[in-house]
């Protein structure tokens, strides 16, 4: 008994939310079901001249004519609405598929950085194919058919029992049985398809992997164990198909078998009528014929129920995602930022591991800071603190006297360039590529593009600042992807540079020219450099040592020497090759 | 080679052959052909029994009916319903096969195209679009399983049903019959010269899909981008403009498909009243009666209706068509990399020996020019240049990614390409610049594809860590062996990635070793403990080094200086420092 309750409170609450992905298309819709329920009157009409064609010719006065008319007519105008149909079901179920598919992207591009890594980019994949696909069949395929369906079965009932209403009662008593058949079933069922979906989100992800890793797939020899990863998830989503399988392979059987009893009822009871007199052979005959058309649409609302139930657990994924609320942009300010950073008090945690504690800095503007340390220490976070990238869990940063929340997104974001460490490339243009943020002027670019050494390698390419790069930027090196972040951060003409450990894969003779070209070019930039090696760093006006999410040490080199042995540590390691540097 | 799967594969016959691809399809579920039979035989029987049931009410109404012989009616009554029950469980025999045939085969095609996946080169992937493979291996597959477990059922079904009632309809009455079916004939001729259009359209729609997923996957993958730079538009737009192409081909091959119904709907009821015309005609003329003539009327609508839902049916099965040509093209690809059985016998005594080497990547750009050098066994080699210059293009080529255009490359005396790709493996170790990490713990990911250690408990691949003296790389890890990774996951720095790679490679045991600038972003005193690692392998292990860093490098025993297609020995350290700093540069 509990366990009906609820299944009937989950059929409310996602029932109607499946179907108020129409409401928008209320007007269409109605175009829609109207055409499809003339087309359906007028199909229900044949039998009946059919049957006034017999009895017309057993009572002796035939006319073919006027019979031929009135068919040709009927055929004609089931084509008009049913060709009509389907081309207005077409249109507007494609219209739904993507007008939802541009709500749910536009949502997730609203989405914080954060969220997108937790829930999981595999999984929005699906939402955004498959189960868009799910929904689509059932507003072009369910929808509609079902309507229609059910107004041949009502109509067709009706037109029975004014035949003749006694057998007319007896065959309409499979209807309820099929009824209650399909509620069992799909209850089940739905559940199982939830699942499905799931098992193809870790499928997604799997083959991801697989093609990412596919250098180190190959270089180790592991390609069995991806396989085998494959298989198992593949076997999960099959079984789960199995399931499916079993279950419509009793519902529908039985749909058909209860149909086919009522062939059974009209022969022997209304045979019984005939023999007695009181149903005609004519009307005997259109009995059979309106039972044929009622047996079709049971059919197709068998069909379509497999649709249905797929449909209803995909809105419901979908939905998750459309009802999660907006980030709140609460930035207004627009004024220009110089490029005083003060950070106060910083604290992050990852889980339930602390990445930063209680970190202070105090950074002018136009300066040049280096932060280093050892691996793991905390400083790439750091920087994305800098941009807002993820907030912070204590403590608070200001830019020129103003917490970094209170500017607006474009401002703020115009004014900070960021250079990651691993390399994000665009399958568009090299231009595109570089000139990523809006508003960049030919000047900027030519100027980025200098700046970062990358005039030369540019002059080579056939297309120049047009040749297309490929997704991931294969065809690229590391040294030519991490220039490329460069400029597209430099095209900015920012006020703040974050640096993370840019140089590590550039040669020496290029990282020094980079350098200088920045000094030169962006003069009074505030640079914040994340860097491994001491030399470039070396004559900055601040120098930053953090370990293990703590600053340990800050001042210029000098300083630092003379009074932080881990710093010391650090230098020491690189020393050797230190007279050869600059 | 050519792997880019959204040119147009090479047709071998102009126009591709609904039946060849219908055969290469039967190759993959052959193992099914049992269950196959036995499913045609269940669909076989139901449909004849259904097609019994007008004929069995049209008989009982001319001989007892007509002739008020109740108890006839009953008798027959009792034989149909026999007849039903009978069909119940032969239907759902034939459900159940034809499903479980549908989910096999679903399931061997999405092995199938993943298995490939892992059999192509790297190559293949640099061609090719993360989300269109993805969309290729999940949705197309899907399409096909859709019009295998639910559409054929009802196609064969249909077919049965629509044969059985012509063949009785001709048999009830020859020339009524041939009169009634005469539609057919144009809706046949119709339809084969529709049915090539239909397949196109489906074709574009589904390549659409694969677009969309690309643009999809590309932008959730450079999310942190796009939200530093504030070019949330750019998604929005980007999404948009193949959301919209999607839209276009979609709406195409939705009319397509649809053509077909409202047509054959118009020829089944023009077929209807033929039948009930020129029946009634030849009633008067005696030829024929009112009770065949009811027979006859439900006879030609199982042969229309059933026709009318393959008309629905033949749409679904241009779509699987169109997606099986796509998953096909994927299928026919080869590893160019072609394992080479009788290598010739070049007497080398160094461990790699490249010989005349040029490599051009596949789009054309030469990297490398008939280059030339030798790595000895046990000796620390280190690779500079400027970047771009073919550093990585030469580990790829020592760890086999790719084959050289022209030369030979040669290891410990025979060519590279006659070993096997898990005595390669085993030999030679290549730590990539980005370090790739699965999901899963760190152990996992340093015991990946390493089954020799695999089955180790924790003591001893401890006791194998500490005798690599990397034993205390994983303090920098709160949770040691244990702490969990994920793909993308920021919870652990890229420096500590490249410890990882780091371990995972030297806990191989290669006999060469290539690390590809794998220490860049790890800082200068643990990089010092790698030093200490790398000295502690056997003497025999050969090191290549590329790197940017200076004291990296510093104690190699030879500097090779990779630019512009070539490569030198430069002599001495500082001879190589020279070139560096002053040499022409590349990138």
């Amino acid at each position: 008994m509990q366990k009906r309750i609820k299944g009937e409170k989950g059929k409310s609450k996602k029932g109607p939310g499946l179907f108020s992905v129409l409401k928008p298309y209320k007007g269409i819709v109605t175009v829609l079901i109207i055409m499809a329920l003339l087309g359906s009157s007028i199909n229900l009409l044949i039998p009946k001249i059919i049957a006034g064609g017999i009895d017309a010719f057993t009572s002796g006065n035939f006319e073919i004519r006027g019979i031929i008319t009135k068919f040709l007519l009927a055929a004609t105008g089931i084509f008009i609405f049913t060709f009509l149909q389907n081309i207005i079901q077409t249109l507007t179920a494609e219209k739904v598929a993507k007008e939802l598919r541009y709500k749910l992207a536009e949502k997730i591009s609203r989405q914080t950085y954060t969220y997108i890594l937790k829930s999981n980019p595999s999984k929005i994949l699906t939402n955004l194919t498959s189960d868009m696909d799910s929904v689509k069949m059932f507003v072009s395929m369910a929808f509609v058919n079902i309507i229609s369906s059910l107004f041949v079965i009502i109509g067709a009932a009706a037109l029975l029992i004014s035949i003749n209403w006694r057998l007319a009662l007896a065959v309409l008593v499979i209807v309820p049985v099929i009824g209650t058949a399909f509620f069992i079933v799909l209850r089940k069922v739905r559940v199982i398809f939830r699942k499905s979906r799931e098992v193809i989100d870790s499928l997604n992800k799997i083959i991801n992997e697989s093609i990412l890793g596919s250098a180190l797939i190959r270089v180790l020899n592991s390609q069995q164990p991806e396989s085998q990863k494959f298989l198992e998830k593949n076997i999960v989503s099959r079984d789960l198909g199995l399931t499916i399988v079993r279950l419509f392979s009793v519902l529908v059987p039985t749909i058909m078998f209860v149909s086919n009893l009522a062939v059974v009822i009209i022969l022997a009871l209304g045979g019984h009528y005939v023999v007695n007199g009181t149903l005609s052979l004519g009307n005997f005959a259109a009995f059979n014929s309106y039972l044929i058309m009622l047996i079709f649409p049971i059919m197709m609302i068998g069909f379509m129920s497999n649709i249905i139930a797929s449909a209803t657990a995909s809105y419901g994924r979908i939905k998750l995602v459309l009802d999660q609320p907006d980030p709140v942009d609460t930035g207004s300010i627009h004024s220009d930022i110089q490029g005083n950073i003060v950070m106060r008090n910083i604290g992050l945690t990852y889980g339930d591991k602390p990445v930063l504690q209680g970190i202070s800095l105090d950074i002018k503007a136009g300066s040049k800071t280096a932060i280093i340390g050892p691996t793991a220490a905390g400083k790439s976070q750091l920087l994305y603190l800098l941009t807002n990238l993820i907030p912070p869990d204590e403590g608070s940063i200001e830019i020129d006297g103003v917490s970094i929340e209170k500017y607006a997104k474009e401002v703020f974001h115009r004014h900070i360039g960021f250079v990651f460490q691993d390399s994000v490339v665009f399958n568009v243009s090299l231009r595109e590529n570089i000139a990523f943020s809006e508003n960049v002027t030919e000047e900027s670019l030519k100027k980025a593009i200098e700046t970062a050494e990358l005039s030369d390698f540019i002059e080579t390419l056939p297309d120049k600042l047009d040749t297309m790069v490929s997704e991931r930027g294969t065809s690229l090196s590391g040294g030519q992807k991490q220039r490329i972040m460069l400029a597209r951060a430099l095209a900015l003409d920012p006020k703040i540079l974050l640096l993370d450990d840019f140089t590590s894969r550039v040669d020496r003779q290029t990282e020094n020219k980079i350098l200088c070209n920045i000094q030169a070019n962006y003069p009074d930039l505030t640079l914040l450099s994340i860097s491994q090696k001491i030399a470039p760093i070396r004559h900055f006006d601040q120098i930053i040592l953090l370990m293990k999410g703590e600053v340990v040490a800050t001042g210029k080199h000098k300083e630092l020497l003379d009074s932080s042995p881990e710093y010391n540590q650090i230098y020491s390691s690189q020393r050797s090759t230190q007279h050869y540097e600059l | 080679m050519n792997y880019n799967l959204n040119q147009a594969p090479e047709k071998v016959n102009g126009k591709r052959s609904v039946f060849a691809s219908l055969r290469k399809l039967y190759g993959i579920i052959s193992g099914e052909r049992r269950n196959l039979n036995r499913a045609f035989l269940a669909i076989f029987i139901n449909a004849g029994l259904n097609l019994m049931g007008p004929y069995l009410v049209g008989y009982t109404i001319d001989t007892h009916i007509q002739v008020k012989n109740y108890h006839g009616v009953l008798l027959f009554a009792g034989i149909l319903l026999a007849m039903y029950v009978t069909a119940y469980f032969v239907n759902h025999a034939q459900m159940r096969m034809m499903g479980g045939i549908g989910q096999r085969m679903l399931f061997g095609l999405r092995n199938s195209v993943f298995n490939k996946l892992q059999e192509l080169p790297l190559a293949f992937f640099n061609q090719n679009k993360a989300g269109d493979l993805i969309s290729r291996i999940n949705n197309d597959t899907d399409r096909v399983n859709q019009f295998f477990s639910q559409s054929l059922m009802q196609f064969i079904g249909s077919l049965i049903t629509m044969t059985g009632a012509g063949i009785i309809l001709l048999i009830l009455n020859l020339p009524l019959g041939l009169a009634a079916l005469s539609p057919a004939l144009f809706l046949f001729i119709f339809t084969r010269l529709i049915s090539p259009w239909i397949r196109r359209k489906n074709e574009a729609s589904l390549k659409s899909l694969g677009n969309l997923s690309a643009e999809i996957q590309e932008s959730l993958s450079n999310f942190r981008v796009v939200v530093t730079f504030n070019r949330r538009d750019y998604f929005r737009k980007r999404f948009q403009v193949a959301n919209q192409e999607n839209y276009r081909q979609s709406v195409r091959a939705g009319i397509a498909n649809n053509m077909l119904t409202p047509i054959y709907t118009f020829a089944a009821n023009v077929g209807q009243l033929i039948v009930l015309s020129l029946g009634i005609y030849l009633i008067i003329k005696g030829k024929f009666t009112v009770g065949l003539l009811i027979s006859f009327i439900a006879y030609i609508m199982n042969f229309y209706n059933p026709l009318r839902q393959m008309a629905g049916l033949w749409a679904s099965f241009q779509m699987a068509l169109a997606a099986w040509d796509r998953i096909s093209h994927l299928l026919s690809f080869e590893s160019n990399l072609a394992y080479m059985d009788d290598p010739k016998d070049i007497k080398s005594d160094s461990y790699i020996h490249f010989n005349n080497v040029s490599f051009s990547y596949p789009d054309g750009k030469e990297v490398l020019h008939k280059v030339s050098f030798d790595l000895q066994r046990g000796k620390t080699y280190a690779f500079v240049g400027p970047t771009g210059g073919g550093k990585t293009t030469t580990a790829s080529l020592i760890a086999r990614l790719y084959d050289a255009t022209t030369g030979t490359i040669l290891l410990d005396g025979k060519d590279i390409r006659s070993y096997s790709a898990c005595e390669r493996a085993s030999r030679i170790g290549l730590i990539l610049q980005d370090p790739l990490l699965f999901s899963g713990t760190i152990r996992d990911n340093i015991l990946y594809g390493n089954p020799e250690c695999s089955g180790l408990n924790t003591h001893q691949l401890e006791k194998e860590l500490e005798n690599a003296k990397l034993l205390p790389l994983l303090e920098q890890f709160d949770q040691g062996l244990d702490t969990p990774v994920m793909l993308g996951d920021d919870g652990i720095s890229l420096g500590q990635k490249q410890l990882i790679a780091f371990i995972r490679a030297i806990l191989r045991k290669p006999d060469l070793l290539i690390l590809d600038e794998a220490t860049a972003n790890i800082d200068t005193v643990t990089e010092q403990h790698l030093e200490e690692i790398l000295t502690n392998l056997p003497g025999s292990t050969t090191r290549v080094i590329i790197a940017h860093r200076l004291n990296t490098i510093e104690n190699a025993d030879e500097i090779f200086f990779v630019n512009s297609g070539e490569i030198i020995a430069a002599g001495s350290f500082k001879e190589a420092l020279d070139l560096l700093m002053h040499g022409r540069i590349e990138s």
